[in-house]
């Protein structure tokens, strides 16, 4: 179900989904990541979690709720990482905001317009992850890399078809 | 605070990675492992801290340091009163701290010579005349004191008794141009007498030519005076001038007569030397009680020391030692009292020119 409403003179369509359906698309992103990782380093190039952050960042349309959806999903990975809790924290709650401000301003639907944007918030992602990884932890971390890029594609191109998937649970 | 609500988003968007960065601010830890919040709160802290602490020192100093000085003038003036009547009162432990040392020095050499009875004396003046040296002591004649007795302290031979009142007597000093001591160089054993100059030091006189006298050497009572016991300090070398058939040799005072203030009377020798001179001279002399006419009476006993007993009623200027005695000319002619010295000339000794 799209709903349509007035917001600085515009029209902007707003998904709804059925209920719990976002915590539970989150959660098996969270635990498939985890799951795939376990059997093959090549599963690494994905990023399910941030996939899904930009998904429903760009289906609502709500900046705040995006803002803690990125957040939410950002601390359960740190949770279940190596990482400090909040590294991933910041970064998806950022593009959780993004996702949902971009959202309301530009064509999301279009497959090729979500490989773009995907293509585009995976390395927003990783810069803020590495800002926040040289600011506090005081470590290297690259900005960008052909591992990134062929990652980046990756997530890319995996987006365009699980968002269509994920399109099918709006109501 | 009102935030407008097209703006609410991003002051949460703020909120939430601010919130974020302070949870990874607890868990992180950089070097010395200390946690990132602290090393932030630290250096968040530190500059107004610092600044601070700047501000309360100076008005702790500019307080302290001018206002509230406004007693510490009266109170200079009370401190400086208590260091003065302080200054006053360490001065008098001082000069008591000295005089129990110089008292103890007196009580030493009194239990080191304990077979000579000893009165303790202080000095109370000195002679109004700057050509005689003497020094009154605050005993006297009721205290056992007699002319003649020798007066020492614990660094050397001060005099002897030269006048003896009831509760007073006047000591001749061995500086006194009038004195004389039998002596002798602690080394060489060499005789002769130290006579005073009037001045702080005096010179040993009846030494030869031929002897080696050097500089620093100590000279001792020889006892052959018949006032002073043997081996007593008399003073030290200071310089020699050669001479024919005679040197010069001037002599620094061992006792610091320039600073007495208490002294020892021997009371013994004389009173010993007596008595074996009465027993010796018997009835020979049964007019003269005097030391030196009791002296004389030894010296009539004993030929060889005839020119030491003859002077013995004294500190002899002129009492030259046995082996210098036939070379030294008399230089004052005895005076009246001292006929029993006349007596003991053939005994061939010069005349002894002793003050009486």
């Amino acid at each position: 179900m799209t709903v349509r409403m007035d917001s600085d003179a515009q029209h902007i369509e707003v998904h709804k989904f059925y209920g719990g359906t976002v915590a539970v698309v989150c959660f098996l992103a969270l635990v498939i990541q985890a799951f795939l990782n376990k059997y093959s380093t090549h599963f690494q190039l994905l990023e399910l979690p941030l996939l899904v952050v930009v998904y429903f960042g760009l289906s609502r349309r709500n900046s705040t709720s995006g803002l803690f959806l990125g957040t939410a999903v950002g601390l359960l990975q740190d949770g279940i990482s190596h990482t400090p809790i909040g590294l991933y924290g910041i970064a998806k709650g950022f593009i959780g905001y993004i996702a949902s401000s971009v959202g309301a301003r530009l064509d999301t639907e279009h497959p090729i317009s979500r490989f773009i944007l995907m293509f585009l918030f995976f390395h927003i992602h990783q810069v803020v992850l590495a800002i926040t990884i040289h600011l506090l932890l005081a470590q290297p971390e690259a900005f960008f890399s052909l591992h990134l890029l062929i990652a980046s594609l990756v997530n890319s191109a995996v987006a365009v078809f699980l968002f269509a998937g994920l399109d099918r649970l709006r109501r | 605070m009102d935030i407008p609500s097209r703006n609410r988003p991003l002051v949460l968007l703020v909120a939430v990675i601010l919130a974020q960065v302070l949870l990874l601010a607890f868990q992180i830890k950089r070097g010395q492992d200390v946690r990132l919040i602290r090393v932030w709160s630290a250096e968040l802290l530190a500059p107004p801290q610092r600044a601070g602490t700047f501000v309360i020192s100076k008005i702790d100093s500019t307080w302290f340091g001018y206002i509230d000085l406004r007693h510490a003038r009266a109170e200079n003036r009370q401190l400086a009163a208590e260091v003065g009547l302080l200054q006053l009162k360490n001065q008098q432990l001082e000069g008591q701290a000295a005089e129990a040392s110089r008292l103890a020095k007196l009580l030493g050499f009194r239990q080191a010579n304990s077979n000579v009875p000893t009165v303790a004396a202080e000095v109370i003046g000195a002679s109004a005349d700057s050509n005689s040296q003497t020094i009154f002591i605050n005993r006297g004649a009721s205290d056992g004191l007699r002319r003649n007795m020798a007066v020492v302290t614990p660094d050397g031979v001060v005099g002897k008794i030269f006048e003896v009142l009831p509760h007073m007597a006047q000591v001749l000093l061995i500086t006194d141009k009038e004195s004389g001591v039998g002596a002798l160089l602690a080394n060489t054993r060499t005789h002769g007498v130290v006579k005073g100059t009037g001045g702080p030091l005096l010179w040993m006189d009846y030494v030869t030519a031929g002897e080696k006298v050097p500089v620093g050497e100590e000279i001792l009572t020889s006892g052959e005076d018949k006032i002073f016991p043997k081996d007593l300090p008399v003073g030290t070398v200071v310089s020699t001038k050669p001479g024919t058939p005679i040197q010069t040799i001037k002599v620094n005072p061992a006792a610091h007569l320039d600073r007495l203030e208490e002294v020892l009377v021997l009371l013994t020798e004389q009173s010993l030397k007596t008595k074996e001179s009465d027993a010796a001279v018997g009835s020979a002399a049964p007019e003269k009680k005097s030391p030196s006419s009791k002296a004389q009476g030894s010296a009539a006993k004993a030929p060889h020391v005839a020119g030491v007993a003859k002077n013995a009623a004294g500190v002899s200027k002129n009492a030259a030692p046995a082996g210098n005695r036939a070379k030294t000319p008399a230089k004052t002619p005895a005076p009246p009292v001292k006929k029993p010295a006349a007596v003991a000339k053939p005994g061939g000794t010069n005349p002894a020119g002793t003050r009486q």
